[in-house]
């Protein structure tokens, strides 16, 4: 039995010591990555003098992830953390600009769509050649378009609406549609959307068939440096001496570790610190910080099957949204409505209101509360995320007191899902944010009704809902203002009415970089993602 | 130092007692508006995420530890030493079975085992109790087992046995008091290792679930902050610390009080 005194020796090494922290969110979809991302109102500290070190990363740029970088080199399929190597290496017609709120142009130059929203035609850029050789043409975007809605694997409903494909001349791309839809949005998703050569797609990530500024140099599964990346020399942007050329993603699991590598130099890079050490972070010398909205939400979603509406309610209101917000330490905002700030659809002065009075009346209306009988709930959330733990332990200490058990479990979010796909808890804690930037993916994915739950958590059945949330692409592509009120009403039906789901608050990305990277604006619809071209080291 | 164990004990197991009297707030009073405050003479271990009160929740979390180190020691004691005294006084085949079962319990590395068990079963602070027993039965077993082989072969075990008593009672009334001593020590000598691993395993997230204060769960809570708020995973990391050490040092000073062979003459 002496096992445990090597136990002992372990806990006094971990107490007095310091191990790390991981922020793992889930990695799949929309758990994913906790993480962060930024743009407009970016509040960035710069506490310049490069790191030694730092100068002497001869141009290479080290992203530190916490999860798996890769694990989908299909730019048709991929629909997880690839996103960040992946953004790079490919290229879509259109890239969101976050700032101006509009879609501008990649691969296609200009775009133009016909006054029902149904027909649209984009002028493809030219001189652009994918990293096999092969040039840019309309009939390999085609092919590359149709092969992904053939494949029909993760993002690719995005070309849902799309009937045919033309390609009339070598870089014009039309496109006819079902029903209206807001094709330049949907062309620049952060999934699902790319132009690529079909032939040199490789599972193994050998090769790629992308014609971005990157492209694959090394792949190591599981290694600590699992991915690197280096410069296209025929990237039709063209190369300035201060662009990084190279790129190494280091898997960082331990927000600690990353931290000190960042300090030190070794990384460029950290997507996500937590509150306290982002703070830390911006008075240090060597690194800059940058704080950005993110379009991600945490959404707690009420079983709409086994709850009553008053419980749902209450549920609301029993959530401390301000102390939260409080405890994030400026890791989030509060929400106004399930449509994030900067999105179409957002609707101000929706924010939710804590008021346990009002809870508990509502429990009271159902035979429960202090008096009644106690009401045992199950919740799940995703393990090790230390944000979603806080809004656990608020919500169960709340409940507590009008006589409300909640069973909260941790759970891994595969397996979290997969219980959420059978209906088996009563509260599912998850993130979301979109895959292109419009709020439709909200409404389309989390409440609509479906035959097999996939992100229907609530389980919400309501045909009214279902029939408003069709209109919603047509609306957008061809009367924004009359989408908008759609949006508000559909917020009033699902959140008021219907209470299936309450939103705590939306993210801030909260970044951290080595005070020699110059150029770095985060854009929230591609989260996570760096784009390495627009950076630059003096 | 056994004194020393036995005052430092006694201390963790009064102050966790009378925590419901000596802690300035209830274990779960959340004021997220106070979260992450330092230490300070309204918080004397400072505060977590959620704002809630260090110092309360390491003395109620001395509380759980407790129970869970009872629990399993008591669970497993009695398993084993049944299973162990059995084995011992019966010989023969049915030694032999209990003790390849033992053994097969023992090939397994404890904590991987408790790790396991506790994966299968859902993340509580039953399930620690139940996966730590598991792997720690099979040592009582196993020295219950040798001293009552040695034991039943005494003349006053022959003697009792000559004049027809039967077999149960001979282990009850003779055999299993002549036995005890040894593992007396072994469950205080044991106890840090209990609360160790049930801390390790809360840590991992498979023992006890927010909003119960436990040691291990508290450090784990509060990992990601050493660097920027020590106290979060300090207190209850030195409550872990101190009880395991308070343990230890009584369980050895027991067996040196007990154990003839250790005896130093002065």
């Amino acid at each position: 039995m002496r096992w445990h005194q090597g136990l002992l020796v372990g806990v006094v090494a971990l107490t007095l010591s310091a191990c790390a922290g991981g922020q793992v969110r889930g990695a799949d979809r929309s758990p994913q990555p906790a993480a962060d991302t930024t743009a407009p109102t970016a509040q960035t500290t710069q506490n310049a003098q490069t790191t030694p070190a730092a100068q002497a990363n001869d141009k290479t740029f080290v992203y530190a992830p916490n999860l798996d970088v890769v694990t989908d080199w299909d730019p048709a399929t991929s629909y997880s953390n690839e996103i960040i190597a992946m953004a790079n290496i490919y290229e879509s017609l259109t890239r969101y600009n976050a700032q101006t709120q509009k879609a501008e142009p990649k691969l296609a130059t200009e775009w133009t769509a016909s006054a029902d929203g149904k027909e649209w035609t984009f002028k493809l850029r030219e001189g652009v050649t994918f990293h096999t050789g092969k040039p840019l043409t309309a009939e390999v975007a085609k092919q590359a378009i149709e092969r992904t809605i053939k494949l029909n694997g993760g993002a690719a409903y995005i070309w849902a609406p799309v009937k045919t494909i033309a390609a009339p001349d070598p870089l014009t791309l039309t496109f006819s549609l079902k029903y209206a839809a807001p094709l330049d949005l949907v062309a620049s998703s952060g999934y699902a959307s790319y132009i690529y050569d079909p032939d040199g797609v490789s599972p193994d990530g050998d090769k790629d068939g992308g014609s971005g500024p990157y492209t694959i140099d090394q792949w190591a599964k599981g290694k600590e440096t699992e991915l690197t990346l280096k410069a296209y020399d025929g990237y039709w942007g063209g190369w300035k001496p201060e662009q990084y050329r190279k790129v190494a993603f280091r898997v960082t699991e331990q927000v600690n570790t990353a931290w000190q590598l960042l300090q030190s130099g070794e990384v460029s890079f950290v997507p996500r610190l937590n509150p306290q050490l982002f703070q830390q972070a911006s008075g240090t010398q060597g690194v800059q910080t940058a704080s950005t909205p993110s379009f991600q939400n945490l959404l707690l979603l009420f079983n709409t099957e086994k709850l009553d509406p008053e419980v749902r309610q209450a549920l609301q209101h029993a959530i401390d949204y301000d102390g939260l917000v409080a405890a994030l330490k400026g890791a989030g905002v509060k929400a106004s409505g399930l449509v994030p700030p900067g999105l179409l659809g957002h609707t101000p002065g929706k924010e939710p209101v804590y008021d346990m009075d009002k809870a508990h009346e509502l429990l009271q209306k159902r035979g429960f509360g202090v008096d009644g009988t106690e009401l045992e709930l199950s919740l799940t959330y995703a393990q090790g995320d230390d944000d979603q733990k806080l809004l656990v332990t608020l919500l169960t200490s709340a409940l507590k007191k009008v006589n409300v058990t909640v069973k909260a479990k941790p759970m891994q979010w595969s397996a979290q899902w997969d219980q959420g796909k059978k209906g088996g808890q009563d509260i599912f804690v998850m993130y979301w944010y979109p895959d292109y930037a419009d709020a439709y993916s909200w409404f389309y994915n989390m409440f609509r009704t479906e035959k097999e739950t996939s992100f229907n958590l609530s389980y919400l059945k309501d045909k009214e809902i279902d029939k408003l949330i069709a209109g919603l692409p047509a609306l957008t592509a061809v009367d924004q203002v009359k989408a908008h009120e759609a949006y508000a009403d559909l917020q009033r039906r699902i959140l008021d009415e219907q209470a299936a789901a309450a939103v705590p608050y939306v993210q801030t990305y909260q970044r951290a970089l080595g005070a020699d990277v110059k150029g770095y604006v985060d854009n929230p619809a591609y989260p996570n993602v760096v784009f390495f071209y627009d950076v630059t080291s003096p | 130092m056994r004194r020393l164990g036995a005052f430092l004990l006694a201390l963790i197991v009064l102050a966790s007692l009378a925590a419901p009297w000596l802690a300035p707030y209830p274990e779960d009073a959340v004021d997220p508006l106070s979260s992450l405050l330092p230490p300070s003479p309204e918080h004397w271990f400072g505060t977590d995420q959620a704002g809630r009160d260090i110092f309360s929740r390491v003395l109620y979390g001395g509380q759980t530890s407790l129970l869970i180190a009872i629990a399993v020691l008591g669970s497993s004691a009695l398993v084993g030493v049944a299973l162990g005294m059995t084995a011992g006084y019966a010989g023969g085949w049915l030694r032999d079975v209990i003790m390849r079962v033992t053994d097969i319990f023992l090939a397994f590395p404890a904590l991987l085992l408790s790790v396991a068990l506790a994966v299968v079963l859902d993340p509580t602070v039953t399930t620690v109790i139940v996966a730590i027993a598991a792997t720690w039965w099979p040592w009582y077993a196993r020295l219950s087992m040798s001293v009552a082989a040695s034991v039943s072969t005494r003349p006053y075990v022959d003697a009792a046995r000559c004049l027809g008593v039967p077999a149960p009672l001979i282990v009850v009334r003779h055999v299993l008091p002549n036995s005890l001593t040894p593992v007396l020590v072994q469950l205080s000598l044991d106890a840090g290792g209990v609360i160790l691993t049930a801390a390790a395993l809360s840590y991992l997230g498979l023992g006890a679930q927010d909003p119960i204060a436990e040691w291990g769960l508290m450090v784990e809570q509060g990992q990601s902050l050493i660097s920027t708020n020590w106290w979060v995973v300090t207190f209850p990391g030195l409550a872990i610390v101190l009880t395991a050490f308070a343990f230890n040092v009584l369980g050895e000073g027991l067996r040196n009080a007990l154990d003839p062979r250790r005896t130093v003459i002065k």
